[in-house]
């Protein structure tokens, strides 16, 4: 059993379904890290509108949190500031993190279809093992 | 102190290094598009990008923002650019430096928090209007080809980050089209055929105009103008990149040091600037923590246009215009459909008169100053409403008083009383009131005379710990009043 995952999550559907999966691979002693990543973009938009950026995002996370607590599954959430793609693989790669469980695509659609998402990349350049949710 | 130094400079100096290179070439286009708005000289734009960038990382307040020319600084000078010439844009920008130093050291950046966020959106969107619309006749009536390489350049803009972000697509841009240019050639307008690229350093010259008072009253309200509408944008520049970074910063040091960059670029031929959203988000995106990518990002793009200044004249303009609409896309705010739905009225009312007045005046400085004035009457209007619920039984008349008690809000304070009580115990509760001004208490004395003229005995109670103590310097009551 993992003792440590890490869930990279922006709130999507997909990252829901992400979190859903974590559950049929964990026991009691692990514990699931939530990783959000704050775009550097909205920064704009929290000074203009006022507004506290960790407590929105908190709550686009409260569908999952809400999974965790129903399911007494040990978690703690962390915000980042960056480039989702790069943040997540850093954080990934910082050493605490037995395996990384993310969505294939997260709330950009348009990117996704593309290709060039977060998953793609994380899956190249994590060093850890990499589940993507589909 | 070197600690401090250590940290702001040496920090990470490979990826600030690269920020900064990054974000010199995303200026490059801005800096000849807002000289062409001044109608000046690329290279007054130019040496203004590599002067301010260079002198505000030494002397600003916040590390990885970036300061250039800008389009708010370049829309406010066309008329004195147009009338005078541009050695008074040099001479307005020397003063706007003098003046941003002084309100530096006055500490105005404190005042930043009395510009509302409804007057903030405004500036941002009537910004983003005015630059785009200058972009318009760089687009339309010229030529066919004009609207081709403008739209091949919106398509590379929108469709190639998608892919590819290891370069800037405005670079790409750029260097793709600029060289189908150069071989294909085409019916367009270049940046050579709006002024000339010299492939020099900047040097120090006194602006040629007579010193006399005739000239400091062309000049003046150009400078405070700019001073004002540098500062704003500055401040709250800092503000975002504060935000994205997650740390704080001196906006006084900030003030002062853009005082600073200005006073000097205007000694060296260069148009007044000041701190620039988009970039500042480029560089801190692009991981830039220190001043070095500040620096840096100057010291390339002077390197870039000493080395390339003969690709620079033969790039089209239909790039640049292009590059601009997304700058100014990004700019506006658009989140200000929703803002106006929800936010009360008043505030979405000083948005919209905002944005109306700088595009009536073509000044963003005016804009501000009345999205201010506004905003500060609505919120005395709102805030100068005192109620009153009385409670009236056979032998007792309580009054309860409700809200802030000072010179606006004594007529309706007063208005809502009934005097016609006689021979009664009044008492005039204020548990829930507070009294600012010896207004406030001069209406509390008439209130409680009246009442006594018609032989009612008066309470005055529960007045809380400051209101007290004004009423107790500055009131005719006495002790059997205040129970």
């Amino acid at each position: 059993m993992y003792k440590s995952v890490l869930l990279a999550a922006d709130g999507s559907d997909n990252s829901y379904r992400a979190a859903e999966e974590t559950l049929n691979f964990i026991s009691k002693d692990t514990t699931v890290t939530i990783l959000n990543v704050i775009q550097i973009e909205k920064s704009k938009d929290a000074v203009l509108h006022g507004g506290d950026m960790i407590h929105e995002q908190k709550d686009k996370l409260s569908g999952i949190i809400d999974l965790y607590e129903s399911n007494n599954v040990r978690h703690n959430v962390i915000f980042e500031r960056g480039i989702p793609d790069e943040t997540v693989v850093k954080v990934s790669n910082s050493g605490d993190y037995d395996v990384i469980v993310l969505g294939n695509r997260g709330l950009n659609s348009l990117q996704g279809m593309m290709m060039g998402s977060v998953s793609h990349k994380v899956a190249k350049r994590a060093g850890i093992p990499v589940m993507i949710v589909k | 102190m070197i600690e401090k130094f250590k940290r702001e400079w040496l920090t990470a100096p490979g990826t600030n290094i690269m920020a900064g290179i990054v974000v010199a070439l995303a200026l490059i286009p801005e800096a000849i598009a807002f000289s062409i708005i001044a109608g000046v000289d690329p290279m007054v734009g130019l040496y203004a990008s590599f002067l301010i960038a260079v002198i505000i990382s030494i002397v600003g307040g916040r590390p990885a923002m970036i300061s250039a020319a800008t389009g708010a600084v370049a829309l406010l000078v066309v008329p004195l650019v147009r009338e005078y010439g541009v050695e008074y844009l040099f001479a307005a920008t020397i003063l706007m430096g003098i003046i941003q130093i002084i309100l530096g050291i006055l500490k105005v950046g404190k005042l930043l928090k009395f510009i509302p966020n409804s007057v903030m959106i405004g500036f941002v969107n009537a910004l983003a209007i005015m630059i785009f619309m200058a972009q318009l006749q760089h687009i339309f009536g010229i030529s066919f080809d004009t609207y081709i390489y403008v739209a091949v350049t919106l398509i590379i803009l929108y469709l190639l980050p998608k892919f590819f972000t290891k370069l800037p697509a405005p670079l790409i841009a750029i260097v793709v089209l600029t060289a189908c240019y150069i071989f294909l050639g085409a019916e367009v307008r270049t940046v050579g055929d709006l002024g000339a690229i010299e492939k020099s350093l900047p040097s120090f010259i006194i602006p040629d105009v007579p010193f006399t008072l005739e000239t400091l009253k062309i000049i003046f309200p150009f400078s405070l103008s700019m001073a004002i509408v540098g500062l704003v944008e500055s401040l709250l520049t800092a503000r975002i990149v504060d935000n994205a970074t997650d740390t704080y910063s001196s906006k006084n040091k900030e003030s002062r040091g853009q005082g600073i960059a200005n006073f000097i670029t205007g000694l060296f031929g260069g148009m007044g600037g000041c701190a620039m959203i988009g970039q500042s988000v480029i560089n801190v995106k692009s991981g830039a923590t220190t001043r070095l990518s500040t620096f840096t990002a100057g010291f390339v793009l002077m390197l870039m246009i000493i080395v390339l200044g003969d690709f620079v004249v033969q790039i089209p303009m239909p790039i640049l215009a292009g590059i601009m609409i997304v700058v100014t896309i990004s700019t506006f705010d658009w989140k200000t459909f929703r803002y106006m739905q929800k936010a009360p009225r008043t505030d979405a009312f000083v948005m919209l008169i905002t944005v109306a007045i700088i595009l009536v005046t073509n000044n963003l400085a005016v804009g501000v100053v009345a999205g201010v004035f506004f905003s500060a009457i609505f919120f005395a209007t709102k805030i100068s409403k005192v109620k009153v619920i009385s409670e009236l039984t056979e032998t007792h008349y309580v009054f309860h008083f409700e809200g802030q008690v000072f010179f606006a809000s004594i007529d309706t304070m007063i208005e809502q009383l009934d005097f016609k009580p006689y021979d009664k115990d009044i008492l005039l509760d204020f548990s829930k009131a507070h009294l600012w001004d010896d207004s406030a208490v001069n209406a509390i004395d008439t209130m409680v005379r009246k009442f006594e003229d018609k032989g009612n005995t008066v309470y005055v109670d529960q007045l809380n710990a400051d209101s007290r103590k004004i009423v107790k310097e500055l009131s005719q009551l006495n002790e059997q009043h205040l129970t």
